[in-house]
């Protein structure tokens, strides 16, 4: 209902989402100084997945029962298992307009468009053209439902790459009841794996709780005697998905929580207060989890407190949502040696560029003359390309291409995307693997070499 | 202690931006009896200008210095073409304007600056980060009694006692801020004794602008970026301040700024239970009913301030 | 200036006219829905945002206490909403009556020291209670029944997988909606289904609205408002008890601000301070505006203005992209990066306080008046005039 004139909402919320968005394309893998106990391991699987990711290839997993989806319960079963030919028009809602969200996510529908460019000229889907239709809801989750109504009045036939966690949630009734196919939602909340529930919605970002506990397990391992951690994180849903999760598992793992401080996804002062008080805990370890430039202040009261608390040297463990290069770069040497975590390559990397795939993104991105948004263009890309995959599998399967066909390749999934980081496999596997991808490295950030060293192996500990 | 003096200083850093912004609303009111709601968007507007010669390479003071000259006119402009006509009609219509100057100029900052939260590189910034006015390195430090006292927040504290003296002198020690005083206090009179009253107004307003914009680019070198939402909850704490202080006093508002900020501080650290980060804006809130409803006038105003 | 006609209150002219216009607005009402898709998206909006402005409307255009905190009132509805259906499960119907009595009672303890502070203080408290609301949402110590900053339905809880969506059948929720036996909307799961449904919704609850608002602005109160509003200490004089008054309409005025927030949260199906903007202060600054510029203190007022609002704002959503702008609008908006609405909304308030204070609804009036005028029955020919029934069509 109300339109446009909400910066100061939409600032902190683009903040979350651009991050959330395009945290992943940032870090790098391949680092020639990586530490020397991690150089073997790299080597060898930057070499295997040289070969898996040298081509997009579909692999159907050929599982003994595979998970099929009921369309007794949709208003019209047989809309969910009418044959799709000719054009399929994939809808979105994401953030075009608005001030900061548009700054912010303007690249990745770039990013996502570009994609479903290259499927249609690569004759992906044969004789199936893809169409984008992509409305504007200003991240306000009170026009998602209007927007989505109007895309499917449209004829929009699935829908994937929806920004925000509420703007999700408020059309995922909506799109279940009527067995739509909600594809690669925008963002990391756990609620996206409700097989149950929501068989048609299914999320794109490693689930925020994955991402908390594989810290939870490498803060472990850093100090096996037990750390002492000190918590931040912005008091919305975000903020909270992370620290239950970590909460959670934190005993198990040897860890006490001696701080715990919140910052308002919309204040703007700095964090001087509550970075004072962890600083009087004295912990071990500060895990956070601030939204957009909340991001480069914290690093900065950290390096404050650090120079105002000689001798007190905490490891800072920051959620991958801040580890874009541009925020780490606004934060320069306050960002030195922190840990981070991601799934996909970098594209500022020249190391990656040896992967052909990442080669191929990067110079189509070029043909297009975007070359200079291809680092934030990354993640719409990447979204557009799991979408299309699932397209071409159900495209392959028995019954075609159907909404129902779709959806059930969705949930019988195993790809590797053309950006992933080595190792990386993107799978979903009914009720018993409902989420895409739970496997992340855990990364280093040297901040004179603007570069992230891989920190062990990646963390598959929670892929199921 | 060392707890309770971080958080003193902490407290005041924030307060001296506080107190910016009640100063401008105060020489307003002073002059016209008019509360300024634009006076936060007028110093944000001015603030991204000072951002845009930061990228034009000039260094931070000077930007600061033109910055301060482009809010004067806009505040001056403000006050001649659009509040003065309507002032005329009734207080509700200048209200309704200043709330259009409002969103106005927040529209305006998004539309030349494209409300991006951070200056991207990739947008042909040079400049990484809002430059603060004072060294803000990791280990720009003092150590006062085991303390360490941060050099950025001391200049800021300083500058601000340094403008409040300079605007004290201006009013009781030149022409000029006597003919001020004699439009707040009673401005027909004035007009009677031959004081220009409409280039008094003016200034005012100008002034008042010119002094917030320095409270913006303080916040935004505080917070390393400029945004479109970097004034709505100052320009709450700054009402909070002048009305706490008295609308028309200006040492009340330093005053009152000073002290929001440390009680605000103070109330989210130890009352962490109950006020903690989320209810900081509440104790601005309660300030402004509490001192509305018990003492209208303020600490250090003076009983007049009922008019309206 | 005489006026071309002349109708007289009551006459058959009056009559026809006022059947003619009755038609015609029912017409659009009942056409919109067949419409679909960005029509009837925008309509629900401009019909939540007139709701919350008319509200607005009977403290500020009648009572002239100026509110910048209503969205805090809207809030409370949709926080009602989401608190009764999702943490106990209760039907959102009910939740209508209960978020009206809830924001009625916030109104009325509001309106004790609103009633002590006058113009532009209390435009700065309601300022900043409308920014304090949100925060108060995210408050640790109320997070048991807002769920703090995560908002309804919570994700880490049970609730998450069921939000409170009217039409999800499985849940055993309403998936039809029957009138004494007839199915008015068909399978509410359908998206047009349910598009119909919220504009329903929408529509009574801005009717509903309308007609509390017609009915307070007429009575005895509100004729002591606008003599409160014109002339406190006259008012007073003359008998009206201006702490009951004013209480009794802040209430009224909260209350029916908090209905539109039901209907926002019934559509977008969970609440956060994050998720629904109206309900934070920039929400607020919306509903004045669009006050404002529709005419203060008059019933149409907001009306207008909202639908204008909305309808410009969504024409010219696009516009941040160069390419979206019409030709000939081009070199005047190409260099804004962001949609121009709000800075024209902007502009257009500055320029109607200087050129017509009274908004587009006063100067309407002020024009259509020289075409045609109703007047007033002459006070010694009513027992002589026909005996029409007194309803009216509005």
């Amino acid at each position: 209902m109300m339109k446009r004139t909400r910066a100061l909402t939409a600032l902190m919320a683009a903040g979350a989402l651009f991050v959330a968005a395009c945290g992943g394309d940032d870090s790098s893998s391949t680092d020639e100084s990586a530490v020397e106990t991690t150089a073997a391991t790299e080597e060898t699987t930057a070499e295997t997945t040289a070969e898996t990711t040298a081509e997009t290839t579909v692999e159907t997993t050929p599982a003994a029962t595979e998970w099929a989806v009921d369309t007794s319960l949709c208003v019209d079963p047989a809309a969910a298992d009418a044959p799709i030919e000719g054009t399929l028009k994939i809808g979105s809602a994401m953030p075009l307009t608005g001030g900061a969200a548009a700054a912010a996510f303007a690249p990745v529908k770039d990013g996502f468009e570009a994609y479903v460019q290259y499927a249609n000229e690569q004759g992906l889907l044969g004789d199936v053209t893809l169409e984008v239709a992509i409305e504007d809801d200003q991240y306000n989750a009170e026009l998602t439902p209007g927007a989505v109504n109007k895309l499917i009045d449209d004829g929009a036939t699935i829908f994937g790459g929806i920004i925000g966690s509420p703007n999700n949630a408020a059309v995922r009734d909506t799109l279940n009841d009527n067995c739509i196919p909600q594809l690669a939602a925008l963002t990391g909340s756990p609620a996206w794996g409700d097989v149950e529930n929501y068989p048609w919605t299914t999320g794109q970002l490693a689930p925020y709780t994955v991402e908390s506990k594989v810290y939870a397990q490498k803060i472990a391992e850093l100090y096996p005697d037990g750390a002492n951690v000190a918590l931040f994180h912005v008091n919305n849903e975000f903020g909270q998905v992370y620290v239950d999760a970590f909460n959670e598992i934190a005993a198990d793992y040897g860890i006490t929580i001696v701080a715990d401080e919140t910052i308002e996804a919309t204040d703007q002062n700095p964090p001087t207060a509550q970075i004072s008080n962890i600083a009087a805990a004295q912990p071990d370890v500060i895990m956070a989890v601030p939204l957009g430039a909340q991001c480069i202040s914290f690093l900065t009261e950290v390096a404050n407190a650090k120079a105002a608390n000689a001798g007190w040297e905490p490891a800072t463990f920051l959620t991958n949502t801040c580890a874009s290069s541009l925020i780490l770069t606004l934060a320069g040497e306050a960002a030195n040696g922190l840990y981070t975590s991601n799934n996909l390559v970098d594209i500022n990397d020249p190391a990656s560029l040896e992967i052909p795939s990442v080669k191929t993104y990067v110079d189509y991105m070029a043909s297009l003359d975007k070359s200079e948004i291809a680092t934030t263009a990354g993640a719409g890309w990447n979204t557009a390309e799991t979408i299309v995959a699932i397209l071409v599998q159900a495209q392959a399967s028995e019954a075609g291409l159907t909404r129902a066909s779709i959806i059930n390749a969705a949930r019988n999934f195993s790809y590797t995307p053309m950006l992933a980081a080595p190792g990386v496999t993107f799978k979903m596997a009914g009720a018993e693997d409902p989420f895409l991808a739970e496997s992340l490295v855990v990364r280093q950030y040297d901040a004179a070499a603007a570069t992230f060293t891989d920190i062990g192996e990646l963390v598959t500990e929670w892929e199921s | 202690m060392e707890v309770f003096l971080q958080r003193l200083v902490d407290g005041l850093s924030y307060g001296s931006v506080y107190a910016l912004i009640a100063l401008g609303l105060v020489i307003i009111y002073r002059g016209t009896g008019h509360l300024n709601f634009a006076q936060g968007e007028m110093a944000l507007f001015a603030t991204y200008c000072v951002y845009q010669f930061g990228e034009w390479g000039i260094p931070v003071w000077i930007a600061l210095f033109l910055g301060m000259g482009v809010g004067f006119v806009v505040g001056a402009v403000s006050e001649v073409a659009l509040v003065r006509p309507v002032s005329k009609k009734s207080p509700f219509a200048v209200f309704v304007v200043t709330l259009g100057l409002f969103t106005f100029l927040n529209w305006l900052d998004g539309a030349i600056w494209g409300g991006q939260q951070l200056p991207s590189s990739a947008m042909g910034s040079t400049q990484l980060r809002f430059p603060s006015l004072f060294p803000a390195e990791a280990d720009a430090l003092w150590n006062v009694f085991g303390v360490a006292i941060r050099q950025e927040r001391v200049g800021i504290l300083a500058m601000v006692l340094v403008i409040s003296g300079l605007l004290y002198l201006l009013f009781n020690r030149t022409k000029f801020g006597l003919a001020m005083r004699a439009v707040a206090s009673n401005t027909e009179s004035a007009k009677l004794v031959g004081i220009r009253t409409n280039v008094v107004l003016m200034v005012s307003w100008g002034l008042a602008a010119a002094i917030g914009t320095v409270g913006g680019v303080v916040m935004a070198g505080l917070n390393s970026n400029v945004n479109l939402g970097l004034m709505f909850t100052v320009f709450i704490y700054g009402s909070a301040a002048a009305t706490l202080g008295g609308f028309d006093s200006p040492g009340g508002a330093v005053a009152g700024g000073l002290i929001i900020g440390v009680v605000e501080n103070m109330a989210a650290g130890y009352a962490q239970e109950w006020i903690g980060q989320e209810m900081k804006l509440a104790v601005a809130f309660l300030v402004i009913l509490g001192v509305l409803l018990v003492r209208p006038s303020g600490l250090f105003g003076t009983a007049k301030v009922e008019r309206v | 200036m005489n006026p071309l006609f002349t109708i007289r209150q009551g006459s058959t002219a009056n009559w026809v006219l006022r059947i003619v216009v009755s038609l015609a607005v029912v017409f659009v009402l009942l056409w919109v829905p067949r419409q679909g898709g960005g029509l009837i998206t925008t309509t629900i909006e401009a019909l939540t945002l007139m709701s919350a402005a008319m509200a607005l409307n009977l403290v500020l255009g009648y009572a002239g206490q100026i509110s910048i905190g209503h969205s805090a009132f809207l809030g409370v509805g949709a926080y009602t909403t989401g608190i009764m259906v999702s943490r106990w499960d209760l039907s959102p119907w009910l939740t209508f009556p209960v978020a009206f009595v809830i924001a009625f009672v916030v109104g009325v303890i509001v309106s004790f020291p609103a009633s002590r502070i006058k113009g532009v203080y209390l435009a700065l408290v309601t300022l900043a209670l409308g920014l304090v609301f949100p925060y108060l949402l995210t408050w640790k110590k109320l997070a048991w029944l807002t769920g703090g900053g995560a908002g309804l339905p919570n994700s880490d809880s049970e609730l998450a997988t069921t939000g409170f969506d009217i039409g999800l059948a499985q849940k055993g929720k309403m998936q039809y909606f029957e009138i004494f036996g007839w199915d008015a909307f068909g399978d509410l799961r359908k998206p047009e289904a349910k598009a119909a449904f919220w504009y329903w919704i929408a529509l009574v609850v801005a009717v509903v609205v309308y007609l509390v608002c017609r009915g307070v602005v007429k009575s005895r109160v509100g004729r002591s408002l606008v003599a409160i509003r014109d002339n406190e200490t006259a008012a007073a004089v003359m008998g009206v008890n201006l702490v009951r008054t004013k209480a009794l309409v802040f209430g009224v005025s909260a209350g029916l601000c908090a209905l539109p927030g039901c209907v926002i949260a019934i559509k977008t199906g969970g609440v956060s301070p994050e998720g629904i903007l109206s309900l934070t202060v920039r929400g607020a600054i919306t509903f004045l505006i669009v006050m404002v510029i529709g005419g203060a203190g008059s019933l149409w007022g907001p009306v207008i203005g909202a639908l204008l609002y909305t309808f410009v704002t969504d024409k010219t959503g696009e516009w941040a992209n160069d390419s979206a702008i019409p030709g000939v609008l081009r070199p005047l908006f190409a260099w804004a990066q962001i949609p121009p609405a709000d800075g024209m909304f902007a502009i257009l308030l500055i320029v109607l306080m200087f050129v017509a204070p009274h908004g587009l609804a006063g100067t309407w009036r002020q024009y259509s008046q020289r075409v045609v005028r109703i007047v007033p029955r002459p006070a010694g020919a009513v027992g002589a005039a026909p005996a029409a029934p007194p309803s009216d069509p509005h």
